[in-house]
């Protein structure tokens, strides 16, 4: 039963974890300190997920991205871009209309 | 600097398996975010060298990292492709195997090569021919699920009129006494022939037209009783649903059966020489005999195993539509090469 579970959370999950990050990252950040807020905010992801999922958001033009070089170890910052924070606004409210067919059906049963 | 860290080995790694032009960025981005993960670690009070191996370890293999990294698939090939690999692989393979192997048979047999290296050579054939094909199609599949510009192709959109036709139940009736008239006429005849015939020997006894090897041998009785169990997978295929065990059934009967004609054929052992003699035909007559008979033969095994790939595809008893199937071969290759 955990193991089933595991794996229609994973299913369930897939996809919330881009809408986390163009979210989060409306304000700049690199992908370690992503990784760590991420976690704390109850969405866990393994780092060989998630640095390449930031290129690929990058390269679809939801992301930005600069090197900060102002510190001894430079990093790679991204940031939302308008595009991203548009798609992040329409997806958002995708979840909300799901959250709330949710609430209907449990209503109804 | 020769000593090489865990991490310069790690990136290292990765990068091998990235385009050249990807591998500065991302080299700098991965060492920074392994540092930073290591920092955490020794601040937390772990000895630097455990921290090195933890963070590395979480990280997992570096192919597989390199893979998320450049956007490649770690399948060969993806469900998006699956269904027309399989489709093409079993069209072409039923299609060519058997053309191939009978083809080499035959030319063995008219090279008057024995039996068994006739047998021997028709089977390396199919082996040979099976193996290039779904090699050279997989590979081809492969390429195509690792190029951007022809998976854009959109698949052909099924329609439910690709469903297989279940056959009436009267057209099941007709085929079944067909086959049972035919199979009680030719025991008959066989099991006959060598009392009743056109020709007699000096001593007034009739001389079979076939040959008395194959009552010797018993031969005669494993073909009849081979093409009676045919008869019954008829029936079964008539009145049970399919069924895996039967449908294999099926296809080995054929096949057995046909092998063994072959067998008899190519061996010149159908045939009794007194009989050709007798009658006083041409020696070439039962050469093509034989040729016909094995050339039958092949066209039958043939026919089986392709109603059974197709019978395996539908989960049902389906009369394979040669017209499809080149249409899935021909459609399959232009829509994959042609249009980019």
């Amino acid at each position: 039963m955990p193991e089933l579970y595991a794996l229609h959370q994973q299913e369930l999950r897939r996809g919330t974890i881009v809408l986390a990050c163009l979210l989060i990252l409306k304000k700049p950040n690199y992908g370690y300190a992503l990784l760590g807020q991420l976690d704390r905010s109850g969405f866990a992801v393994d780092a060989d997920t998630l640095y390449p999922l930031l290129r690929r958001l990058e390269k679809q033009e939801l992301l930005t991205s600069d090197w900060n070089t102002e510190e001894s170890r430079p990093r790679k910052f991204y940031r939302t871009s308008d595009q991203g924070a548009a798609l992040a606004d329409t997806l958002s409210r995708d979840w909300e209309e799901l959250n709330a067919a949710f609430h209907a059906l449990k209503e109804e049963s | 600097m020769t000593a090489t860290t865990l991490t310069d080995r790690y990136v290292d790694l990765t990068l091998r398996r990235l385009p050249a032009r990807q591998r500065p960025d991302i080299e700098r981005e991965l060492r920074a975010s392994i540092a930073d993960a290591i920092d955490d670690r020794t601040d937390a009070g772990s000895d630097p060298a455990e921290a090195e191996h933890a963070v590395l370890t979480e990280l997992g293999d570096p192919a597989r990292l390199a893979a998320g990294y450049a956007d490649r698939p770690l399948h060969l090939i993806g469900p998006g492709l699956y269904l027309d690999y399989i489709r093409l692989v079993v069209a072409i393979l039923v299609i060519v195997v058997p053309a191939t192997a009978g083809a080499t048979g035959f030319l063995g047999i008219l090279r008057g090569e024995s039996a068994g290296s006739v047998i021997a050579g028709t089977l390396g054939t199919a082996v040979t021919t099976a193996v290039h094909i779904v090699f050279w199609t997989t590979l081809l599949f492969a390429v195509i699920e690792r190029t951007a510009s022809l998976r854009t192709v959109p698949a052909r959109q099924w329609t439910p009129d690709a469903l297989p036709q279940p056959p009436s139940r009267r057209a099941r009736h007709g085929t079944v006494i067909a086959e049972s008239v035919v199979a009680v006429l030719f025991t008959t005849f066989v099991l006959l022939s060598p009392v009743v015939s056109t020709q007699t020997d000096a001593a007034g006894d009739p001389v079979g037209i076939l040959s008395p090897w194959l009552w010797e041998t018993g031969v005669v009785y494993v073909f009849l009783g081979l093409a009676l169990a045919g008869l019954g997978v008829t029936v079964a295929k008539s009145y049970l649903r399919w069924s895996v065990p039967v449908a294999v059934a099926a296809v080995l009967l054929s096949v057995a059966g046909t092998t063994l004609l072959i067998w008899i054929a190519a061996g010149d052992r159908l045939l009794n020489p007194a009989f050709t003699d007798a009658a006083g035909w041409n020696s070439d007559v039962a050469y093509w005999t034989n040729a016909g008979l094995i050339i039958a033969a092949v066209l039958t095994v043939v026919h089986a195993v392709v109603e059974t790939a197709a019978g395996f595809a539908a989960r049902s008893w389906v009369t394979p539509s040669w017209k499809s199937m080149i249409h899935t071969i021909v459609d399959g290759v232009s829509l994959r090469t042609s249009r980019r």
